[in-house]
């Protein structure tokens, strides 16, 4: 018995993808109330960041008197690492009910089922990080300008990925849904070791050093510049290099762990 | 005087099963003290500079300063996990089995909560340890550390009732857990991580009159500066108020439960 | 060639070995049943042949294809149903086929004309836009069988088919799997149901604690057995004492439940009166008395010593109930 004839590999990948993107819109769009704990973790964490630290940019040092504007990218990305961790535990709850079977048993490539997962979830980060920009700017935020704003908004699609890849590795390591704290807790505590309260000089010496050597740094630092000041490319590039390696790095990782699902 | 003793028998066995649930899956309770002190440790660091800021009061350091907000986003978590656990009992039908015995309904919350408690003072400890490890003092000593320890555990049951009450009036394990944004949310409208009078506005006006701010600062007070009567009485007052509303709120939701089967 | 093909197929999970050496062939055109009760290696056995699990020892060829170097080229061969029917409840049944044939490689309109056919041929036409979650279980596992099929496989591979359905359902996906195998497609299922494997499969291997017990066409199986067995119902006297009786006579079998006595014997229906007779003699009284032709069940029992369908006498781990 023939099979018809299929498509070229490459157009067939591309399909692919995009099928299991559309999958993935199901979440949002299918589950009532489903998009809303996504978008209020970190609106409410930028509220209360603010109320709660907003003097802070009294003491000499803040390069911005306004801390809405200094910590809009902390919540944006924020956003960006619980959509991509979520991401993974939506991976594990499909390993765990047999969906991803039906993904392991076709002749899909298997770096094309991890590029749907983490590609939707770069698409979903946009959300959060839309409502916590406009709540920003709401609360007098600056306006970072259309290269600062394409500017983080690259940022938080780039850390959905990085997060996504994070949450899939565990995922395919663990095939539980109860590594979804350990999914979360890392992309926080990577996230907001950073100079993610304050700038580098007012952190706390031990603080200081772990942000020093933190690759998100350099992405929190570039996500920032439209809001508190202006934008270049030399403040653009090495948090565009931190993501290419984070990405490179967990991506290879997830990618291993998918392709070792049959162990 | 007989029943009394029945009562009190009863929730020291509901209690007992509480506690060892709690203990026993040591992944449901990670998050409740780990989160907190990943938290503590991230927000000493990042905003530490904030004891330089002109007003802050006298502390030895940002970290001893912290250490009550620490506790109090602990104790929160408690009394949401115990009102899931009480959503999930409820869900089992373990509850229904409860409510057929010859038992008074208040024995079946209280021995929930027992657990809560336990939680509670579990974190107390864990954050009192973690601060003296860190160089934190506790400035009214050993005095200090029990009068913070019995303030958390108390708080810790109080809202552990609304969250019991959640878990009656609604019965969904889901729906309770999905409360946990809003938890946060009550926690940084408070005086729990920073000094009331340094918060910005909005938050600094809804912080005044939070009870939770009442009970931080008088977690706080033993810790950072001494034992102050009218601090430690507002403290109390407040939890009380929290005790009462979930005492309400358990009840009415308590009938409509029955009502409802 | 055979579109199986497997020679001491191993899988351990730590010390526990699930699958302790599996040797079949099936051929191409064949339906294949493999017969084991619960947790006798069987879904892992489909899983590595379906390349879901990697053997720890051993070799398999589908299709042409080892399972273990030439993994892709075997997921393009084959169509799977799996146990826990792998859907998405969010998703509506057509979408579900379409989103299929896409990872086979299909194109798009491709797609779409193939799951319009399949899903009238499995009668979910109606039901086609609805969501999965709405679906009753029979309806699920029709979609899921209508999906292994929109590549036109050469291999299907079907495990529990049935299990849990009702028997209006069960018929239905039965004629299915027979008008498939006419055809020309290869089916290999697995089932705990003896009926199913005798009713549908040309082969049938018997699979018992990760080995093959015993293995061949149904009627070759029960012919090795040979003899028929009466099954007595007591009315009065002990079970004790009437398979006391009844050993004298023939061979006494290993009791299904604790109320009836099995007693082989070589004469089939000229054996009864004896048996009659002697449980009369004894002053045991026979409710009712059944001559029963072998069943693979029989030949379960008489290479592994129990049977293949137990009464369920608590097997399910009871629910952890907190103290």
């Amino acid at each position: 018995m023939e099979s018809a004839a299929t498509l070229p590999q490459w157009r067939a990948n591309l399909a692919t993808i995009a099928a299991l993107m559309a999958r993935a819109k199901n979440e949002l769009l299918r589950v009532p109330g489903a998009a809303i704990p996504g978008v209020l973790a970190p609106t409410i964490f930028f509220l209360g960041l603010n109320g709660v630290f907003g003097a802070l940019t009294q003491l000499n040092g803040f390069t911005t008197g306004s801390y809405e504007s200094f910590i809009v990218p902390v919540s944006m990305l924020q956003g960006a690492g619980f959509t991509g961790a979520a991401a993974g535990v939506n991976l594990a709850r499909d390993i765990e009910g047999g969906w991803t079977d039906r993904l392991l048993v076709s002749p899909a490539p298997r770096w094309v089922l991890l590029a749907g997962t983490v590609l939707s979830a770069s698409a979903r980060a946009l959300i959060p990080a839309t409502s916590v920009f406009l709540i920003a700017l709401l609360l007098g935020a600056g306006w970072p300008g259309l290269d600062g704003l394409l500017v983080t908004y690259f940022m938080v699609a780039a850390m959905a990925a990085v997060a996504a890849c994070w949450g899939s590795a565990l995922a395919l390591r663990f095939k539980s849904q109860s590594a979804a704290p350990l999914m979360q807790a890392g992309m926080m505590g990577l996230i907001l070791t950073t100079t993610a309260y304050a700038p580098l000089a007012l952190l706390q010496p031990w603080m200081r050093s772990v942000a020093e050597v933190n690759p998100v740094t350099q992405v929190m630092d570039a996500a920032r510049q439209g809001f508190v000041g202006g934008v270049s490319w030399a403040e653009t590039w090495p948090g565009v290099v931190a993501l290419a390696a984070l990405l490179a790095l967990l991506g290879a990782w997830a990618l291993r762990e998918m392709r070792r699902t049959a162990v | 005087m007989n029943e009394l003793a029945t009562n009190f028998r009863v929730v020291r066995a509901l209690g007992m099963r509480s506690i060892r649930q709690t203990f026993r899956r040591p992944q449901l309770m990670a998050p409740i003290v780990v989160f907190p002190t990943l938290l503590l440790a991230i927000q000493t660091g990042g905003a530490g500079g904030a004891v330089d800021l002109p007003g802050f009061p006298p502390v030895q350091s940002f970290l001893q300063f912290m250490l009550a907000g620490a506790m109090m986003q602990s104790l929160m978590l408690a009394g949401n996990s115990g009102g899931i656990a009480l959503a999930v009992d409820i869900e089992m039908g373990f509850t229904d089995r409860l409510f057929s015995a010859p038992i008074p309904r208040y024995t079946i919350v209280l021995g929930r909560l027992a657990g809560t408690a336990a939680l509670g003072l579990f974190s107390a400890l864990w954050f009192l340890a973690i601060g003296l490890i860190f160089g934190a003092e506790i400035h009214s000593g050993v005095a200090g550390a029990l009068i913070a320890i019995a303030l958390v555990t108390a708080t810790a049951m109080a809202v552990g009732g609304i969250g019991a009450a959640i878990a009656l009036r609604t019965g969904s394990a889901s729906v309770v857990q999905g409360l946990f944004p809003l938890v946060l949310v009550v926690l940084f409208l408070s005086s729990a991580f920073f000094p009331n009078e340094l918060m910005i506005q909005p938050a600094k006006a809804i912080a005044e009159y939070n009870p939770l701010s009442f009970v931080a600062e008088g977690v706080r007070g033993p810790i950072v500066s001494g034992i102050d009567a009218s601090e430690l009485g507002e403290a109390v007052l407040a939890i009380a108020g929290i005790v009462v509303l979930g005492l309400v709120l358990s009840a009415r939701a308590l009938r409509h439960r029955l009502r409802v089967g | 060639m055979p579109a199986i093909v497997v020679a001491g197929l191993e899988r351990a999970f730590g010390e526990v070995w699930a699958v302790q050496g599996v040797d079949l062939e099936v051929d191409e055109g064949e339906i294949y049943g493999f017969l084991g009760p619960n947790g006798a290696g069987k879904t892992t056995t489909v899983r590595m042949l379906t390349t879901l699990l990697l053997p720890t020892g051993g070799q398999a060829t589908v299709a042409g294809h080892d399972v273990m170097r030439e993994a892709r080229a075997v997921r393009a061969s084959i169509g799977v149903a799996l146990q826990e029917a792998a859907l998405d409840p969010l998703m509506t049944g057509r979408e579900l086929i379409r989103l299929q044939a896409t990872l086979q490689g299909l194109p798009g309109d491709e797609g779409k004309r193939r799951a319009d056919d399949l899903l009238e041929r499995v009668d979910l036409a109606a039901a086609a836009d609805r969501r999965v979650g709405g679906y009753s279980g029979g309806m699920k596992r029709r979609l899921d069988l209508a999906a292994a099929l929109v590549h036109e496989p050469r291999v299907l591979f079907l495990d529990e088919p049935t299990t849990g359905l009702d028997p209006v359902s069960r018929k239905t996906i039965w004629e299915e799997v027979r008008a498939l195998n006419d055809d020309g497609t290869t089916v290999f299922l697995t089932t705990q149901y003896l009926e199913e494997a005798d009713q549908l499969a040309d082969s049938v291997g018997i699979i018992d604690s990760g080995r093959i017990v015993a293995e061949g066409t149904p009627e070759a199986l029960k012919a090795q057995i040979g003899h028929p067995h009466v099954q007595l119902q007591l009315a009065e006297g002990s079970v004790a004492e009437a398979e006391e009786v009844c050993a004298r006579i023939g061979k006494l079998l290993p009791p299904k439940d604790g109320k009836a006595v099995l007693v082989e014997v070589e004469n089939g229906a000229a054996d009864i009166p004896r048996v009659v007779r002697a449980l009369d003699d004894a002053g045991i009284g026979v409710e009712s008395l059944e001559l029963v032709r072998p069943t693979l069940d029989d030949v379960f029992v008489a290479k592994t010593g129990h049977h293949l369908e137990k009464d369920d006498e608590g097997d399910a781990e009871p629910e952890a109930v907190e103290a």
